[in-house]
C-alpha cells in the first residue's frame, strides 16, 4: 500500500513543501530511504520503528520504501520522523479510513524519540510560512515549537506524542487549535537590568553611540583597557527603537533555522550579538555543509558587537566587508546559491595599541611605533571605509570620575533615538530601506542634500583628508541622521562638520607628517 | 684612488660588524683595500687583533659584495659613492673621529661645508615636541641652514618635512643602505627631500637591511654633518641623546630645547641644559651658535614679528576652545566639561580648527600644532 504525507524542509532559511511517500510491498523486511536524505534524515529509520512499536503500533516487517519528493534536493533536519511514522501506519493499513482521509487535509513536523514522545526541531516558522504561502491551511507540530508557529499564519495543533497523534486522527481526541498570534499586539517585554547614565563621563562616545541606533550606523570605539567600551556597547541595546513587525518576523524565522527560538521565549529585544575574537570564518559569516546562517545573520536588524577588534582574524575581518555593504549574505555553492539576510549594526572596539595605553594620560606605553602601526593597520581601509563613526575613549580619572554627570538615562536617548526613527520611517515609506545607513545611492541623493556652505566644508575636508567617494556618501548619511536627531529638515553644514569629528583613524592627512 | 682599489673598498666597507677605524687602520697597515683582501684570515686576525671567527665572516661578507655590481646599481638610481681620501669627500666627515671609509650619496650635497644643524629627537613625539620641531626647523629651513636628521619617525620626519616644505636642502643620514627606505611609510617624505635638493646619505651597503645596530653608528654621522646638534625631545636613554654625547666627542655644540619636568620625552633634552648645554628657544638662539665663519648670508629672522593675523578671524566660540586648549592637549570630553557646549556644537567648532591648521587631533586629544 502507498500513503503520502505532507511535510517541509528548509533550503537556507527559505522553506518548502516535501511529500513523503511511504510504500509498503512484500518482500524481505528492509527499510529504505531515498530523495537525498541526508545523515540526520537516514537516522529516522531506527527513531520511527522503534517509536511505532513502542506506542503501541506494529512495525511492519516488510519491504518498505521511502521518497522524499522532490527527491533531487538534498535535505536534512529530525523533522521527517513524524511525517515518516505516520506514512508507515498508514500504508500498513493500521489507519482507519477516516484518518486516512484526514491525514490528508494537515501538514506534519516533528522529530520522535524512541518512546513516541514528539520532539521540538530547528526551522519551524519559515517552514510554516512557506506551506501557508502554498495554501496549507492546518499543521499538526511538537508542542516545544508552539510559541514560533503561532506567527506563521497558519493553524497549529501542537502535540506530545505519536499515540496522541494517531488519536487525534481517528476523531478519539480533539486537538485544542492554537490562537494565532497577532503580531501587531506584541507583548513586546524589553526589560533591562543596565542602563547608559551608569557609564561615567565619555560623552562623545554615548553620542557617536546614539547616532549609531538612530540612523544604524557602525561605530568603532578605541580606547585603552576599562575605558568603558565593553560597558558601552552592551548598553547600546537600551537605546535601540522597539522592534516593529516585520524585522521580527526576519529575526524569528533565521533563529528558528538556528534552533535558538526555545531559548528566547517572549523575549522580543533586537538581537545582540557578541561572538569572541576566535571566532572562525563560518561561524562569523555563516555556511558549513548543510549551509547555517552565522553571527552576521544572527544579528539581523540588530547589534552585532565585535570586541577586541583587531585581535579577530584577518581573514574573519574581511569577510565582513559584504555584509555591510550589501547587508546580506551570499553563500554559493556549485549546485545552489544561498542568501542570509544580514542587515546589522556593527559595534566594534579596539585598543590603541598591542599593549592598550597608547594615548593613556597615566600608564606608559611598551610599545614600539611599528607595533602601534601595524596593530591599527590590521583594520583595512575598505573596513574601515564601512565604518561610519570613530570615537577615541579616554580613561577617566578619579576627580572627573567623582564630579562627571552621569548623563542622559537610556529612556531619555531612546525617546530621542524614537523620534528620528520616526522622521526616517516617513522618509523610506514604501521602499525596504528601514533607516539612514541603509540607503542606497539614489536615496542618499535624493535625501542628502549638501547646503551651500557644506559643499565648501566637505571639498576642504577631501581635499586636507583624502577621503574616498565611498566615505564621502558615509558622512552624507551620518550627517542625514544627525540633521533627524535634532529635527533639521535640512543638513546643516555644523552636521556635517560633526560627522568629519568622527573619523580618527583616518586622521593621517593632517596629524602625521 | 683606482678604481680597482675603490671597488675593494666597497666589499671592505659591506662588513657592517667592524669599526671603521679598523678598516682604515687595516688599508693602511696592508697599504690599501686590495691588498687587505689578499689576505687570509689569520693574518687579518694577527694584525687586526680580532678573533678568527670575526675575521673569517669579515672576508666571507667583503667577497658576498660585488663591487662593480654595487657600482650599477648606485648610478641607476641616480647616486653616487664618495670615497675618503677623494677631493669630493666631505671634508667634516673625514676630520672625524671613526671617519666612514666612504658614503653613498643619493641626491645632491652641494657644498658640504654649508651651515648645517642637526636636529633629533624622539620617535614617539609629543605634540609639544611636534610644536617644538615644526616651528624651529622651519625658521631654520628659512634663514638657509640646511637641516640634518635621520628620516626616522617622529622628530626626524618633522624636521625634513619642515625643509621640504620650505623648498630647502636637507641631508638625511639613514641607518639602510641608500637603496632602501625605513621605515617605509617616509617613501614619499624621501622621494621630496631629493626633489628639492637635499640629499640622502649612508655609509652602508646599497641594499643593507635597518639593523639595530646600524642606527646607533649612523648617528655619528649625523653629528659629523651638523655644525651643531639639537635634541628636540628625547628619553634620558635614546638615540637622540648618544648623537648628542657624539656631537659633543666631536668638539659640537650642542643644544636643547627644553620641556615640562613631567614629560619622559623631555627628560632627555632638559638633563642636557642641567649639563650645560644651551637652551634652543629659538632658531636665533641655535643660528648664534653656529661657528662665525659659517654665519655669513644666514637670514638671522628678527623676533617677534610672526604675529601675523590668521588669514580668517577665529570666531568668538574658536578662540574659546583654543584658550581652553592653551599648550596642553584635551579631549573632547575635556572640553566638553569644561564649557557648556553639547558634544554636536564642540565637534563642529574642532574640525573647523583642526581644518584651518590651527589643531590637530592625535589619539582622540586635541593640542596646538603652532605656538
Amino acid at each position: 500500500m502507498l500513503c503520502s504525507i505532507t511535510s517541509a524542509c528548509l533550503k537556507g532559511i527559505e522553506g518548502y513543501i516535501v511529500n513523503v511517500e511511504v510504500d509498503i510491498a512484500a518482500g524481505l523486511p528492509s527499510l529504505t530511504l531515498v530523495g537525498l536524505p541526508d545523515q540526520e534524515v537516514k537516522e529516522a529509520k531506527d527513531r520511527v520503528l522503534a517509536a511505532i512499536r513502542n506506542s503501541g503500533f506494529d512495525s511492519p516487517t516488510k519491504k518498505i520504501t521511502i521518497n522524499l519528493v522532490p527527491a533531487e534536493i538534498k535535505k536534512s533536519g529530525t523533522h521527517f520522523d513524524l511525517p515518516i511514522a505516520l506514512g508507515i501506519l498508514g500504508a500498513s493499513g493500521q489507519l482507519s479510513n477516516t484518518a486516512q482521509e484526514k491525514l490528508k487535509k494537515f501538514v506534519f513536523i516533528g522529530a520522535l524519540g524512541l518512546t513516541g514522545k514528539i520532539h521540538g526541531c530547528a526551522g519551524v516558522l519559515p517552514m510554516l510560512i512557506a506551506l501557508s504561502r502554498q495554501g496549507k491551511a492546518q499543521a499538526v507540530i511538537p508542542q516545544d515549537n508552539l510559541q514560533e508557529a503561532s506567527y506563521a499564519g497558519i493553524k497549529t495543533f501542537s502535540v506530545k506524542n505519536l499515540k496522541q497523534v494517531v488519536d487525534f486522527l481517528e476523531d478519539k481526541i480533539s486537538l485544542e487549535q492554537e490562537e494565532e498570534t497577532n503580531s501587531e499586539t506584541l507583548n513586546i517585554q524589553e526589560v533591562y537590568t543596565e542602563d547608559f547614565s551608569e557609564v561615567k563621563g565619555q560623552a562623545l562616545a554615548k553620542r557617536a553611540l546614539e547616532i549609531a541606533a538612530a540612523g544604524g550606523h557602525n561605530v568603532l570605539m578605541m580606547g585603552p583597557p576599562g575605558t568603558g567600551k565593553s560597558m558601552l556597547a552592551k548598553r547600546f541595546a537600551t537605546i535601540l527603537p522597539p522592534l516593529e513587525k516585520e524585522e521580527m518576523l526576519e529575526i524569528l524565522q533565521i533563529y528558528s533555522v538556528c534552533g535558538l527560538l526555545n531559548k528566547r521565549k517572549g523575549n522580543f529585544q533586537r538581537p545582540f550579538r557578541d561572538p569572541h575574537h576566535t571566532i572562525s570564518n563560518i561561524a562569523l559569516i555563516g555556511g558549513g555543509q548543510n549551509p547555517r546562517p552565522g553571527e552576521v545573520s544572527l544579528a539581523h536588524n540588530g547589534v552585532l558587537f565585535l570586541d577586541e577588534f583587531a585581535e579577530f582574524s584577518r581573514t574573519s575581518l574581511e569577510v565582513l566587508r559584504e555584509p555591510l555593504e550589501t547587508f546580506k549574505v551570499t553563500i554559493a555553492r556549485a549546485k545552489e546559491t544561498l542568501t542570509f539576510p544580514a542587515k546589522f549594526t556593527l559595534i566594534a572596539a579596539m585598543n590603541p595599541c598591542p599593549c592598550g595605553y597608547h594615548g593613556h594620560n597615566v600608564k606608559v606605553c611598551n610599545c614600539t611605533p611599528v607595533q602601534i602601526s601595524r596593530y591599527k593597520a590590521k583594520i583595512s581601509g575598505p573596513l574601515l571605509d564601512r565604518i561610519d563613526l570613530t570615537v577615541n575613549l579616554m580613561p577617566v580619572n578619579f576627580s572627573d570620575w567623582e564630579k562627571k554627570s552621569e548623563g542622559p538615562t537610556s529612556k531619555e536617548i531612546r525617546q530621542r533615538v524614537i523620534a528620528a526613527r520616526q522622521i526616517q520611517k516617513e522618509r523610506f515609506k514604501n521602499t525596504a530601506t528601514t533607516a539612514n545607513a541603509f540607503m542606497s545611492v539614489s536615496q542618499i541623493k535624493e535625501f542628502c542634500v549638501l547646503p551651500k556652505d557644506g559643499a565648501q566644508v566637505l571639498e576642504l575636508a577631501m581635499k586636507k583628508l583624502g577621503l574616498s567617494a565611498r566615505s564621502l556618501d558615509k558622512i552624507l548619511k551620518t550627517a542625514r541622521t544627525i540633521a533627524d536627531l535634532e529635527g533639521s529638515k535640512d543638513i546643516k553644514k555644523e552636521h556635517l562638520m560633526e560627522v568629519l569629528q568622527y573619523r580618527p583613524l583616518d586622521r593621517k592627512g593632517v596629524s602625521d607628517i | 684612488m683606482k678604481y680597482e682599489e675603490k671597488l675593494a673598498r666597497l666589499k671592505v666597507n659591506s662588513f657592517s660588524y667592524l669599526r671603521s677605524d679598523w678598516l682604515n687602520q687595516m688599508i693602511e697597515i696592508f697599504s690599501s683595500a686590495q691588498e687587505l683582501l689578499k689576505q687570509d684570515a689569520k693574518t687579518i686576525s694577527k694584525e687586526g687583533k680580532i678573533s678568527l671567527e670575526s675575521a673569517e665572516s669579515f672576508l666571507k661578507s667583503c667577497s658576498m659584495l660585488d663591487g662593480e655590481k654595487e657600482m650599477e646599481k648606485v648610478e641607476k638610481v641616480g647616486g653616487k659613492v664618495l670615497f675618503n681620501g677623494e677631493e669630493d669627500f666631505p671634508q667634516r666627515l673625514a676630520n672625524i673621529k671613526e671617519a666612514p671609509l666612504l658614503i653613498y650619496v643619493r641626491g645632491d650635497l652641494g657644498d658640504s661645508e654649508r651651515a648645517s644643524v642637526g636636529m633629533v629627537g624622539t620617535r614617539k613625539i609629543s605634540p609639544y615636541g611636534r610644536r617644538a620641531a615644526s616651528k624651529l626647523a622651519g625658521d631654520l629651513a628659512q634663514s638657509g641652514v640646511v637641516l640634518v636628521s635621520g628620516l626616522a619617525r617622529g622628530i626626524d620626519s618633522v624636521v625634513h618635512a619642515e625643509a621640504v616644505k620650505n623648498q630647502r636642502p636637507t641631508w638625511s643620514l639613514i641607518g639602510t643602505g641608500i637603496g632602501r627606505c625605513y621605515p617605509a611609510e617616509n617613501r614619499e617624505l624621501a622621494r621630496a627631500i631629493l626633489e628639492t635638493g637635499g640629499a640622502i646619505i649612508s655609509e652602508l651597503p646599497f641594499d643593507a637591511p635597518p639593523l639595530a645596530h646600524h642606527f646607533p653608528r649612523r648617528n655619528r654621522l649625523i653629528a659629523g654633518l651638523s655644525d651643531i646638534v639639537v635634541v628636540v625631545e628625547g628619553e634620558v636613554k635614546s638615540g637622540a641623546l648618544i648623537t648628542a654625547k657624539i656631537a659633543l666627542e666631536q668638539g659640537l655644540d650642542v643644544m636643547a630645547v627644553p620641556g615640562p619636568i613631567d614629560s619622559p620625552t623631555s627628560g632627555g633634552p632638559n638633563k642636557l641644559i642641567k649639563e650645560g648645554a644651551g637652551m634652543a628657544l629659538s632658531a636665533n638662539d641655535i643660528i648664534d651658535a653656529i661657528p662665525s665663519t659659517k654665519k655669513f648670508g644666514l637670514k638671522v629672522k628678527k623676533l617677534y614679528n610672526e604675529s601675523k593675523a590668521p588669514s580668517e578671524p577665529l570666531t568668538e566660540q574658536e578662540q574659546k576652545i583654543l584658550d581652553l586648549i592653551g599648550e596642553s592637549s584635551k579631549s573632547v570630553d575635556d572640553l566638553a566639561l569644561e564649557t557648556d557646549l553639547q558634544i554636536a556644537q564642540l565637534s563642529a567648532v574642532l574640525f573647523s580648527l583642526e581644518i584651518a591648521g590651527i589643531i590637530i587631533c592625535t589619539d582622540g586629544k586635541y593640542s596646538r600644532s603652532k605656538f
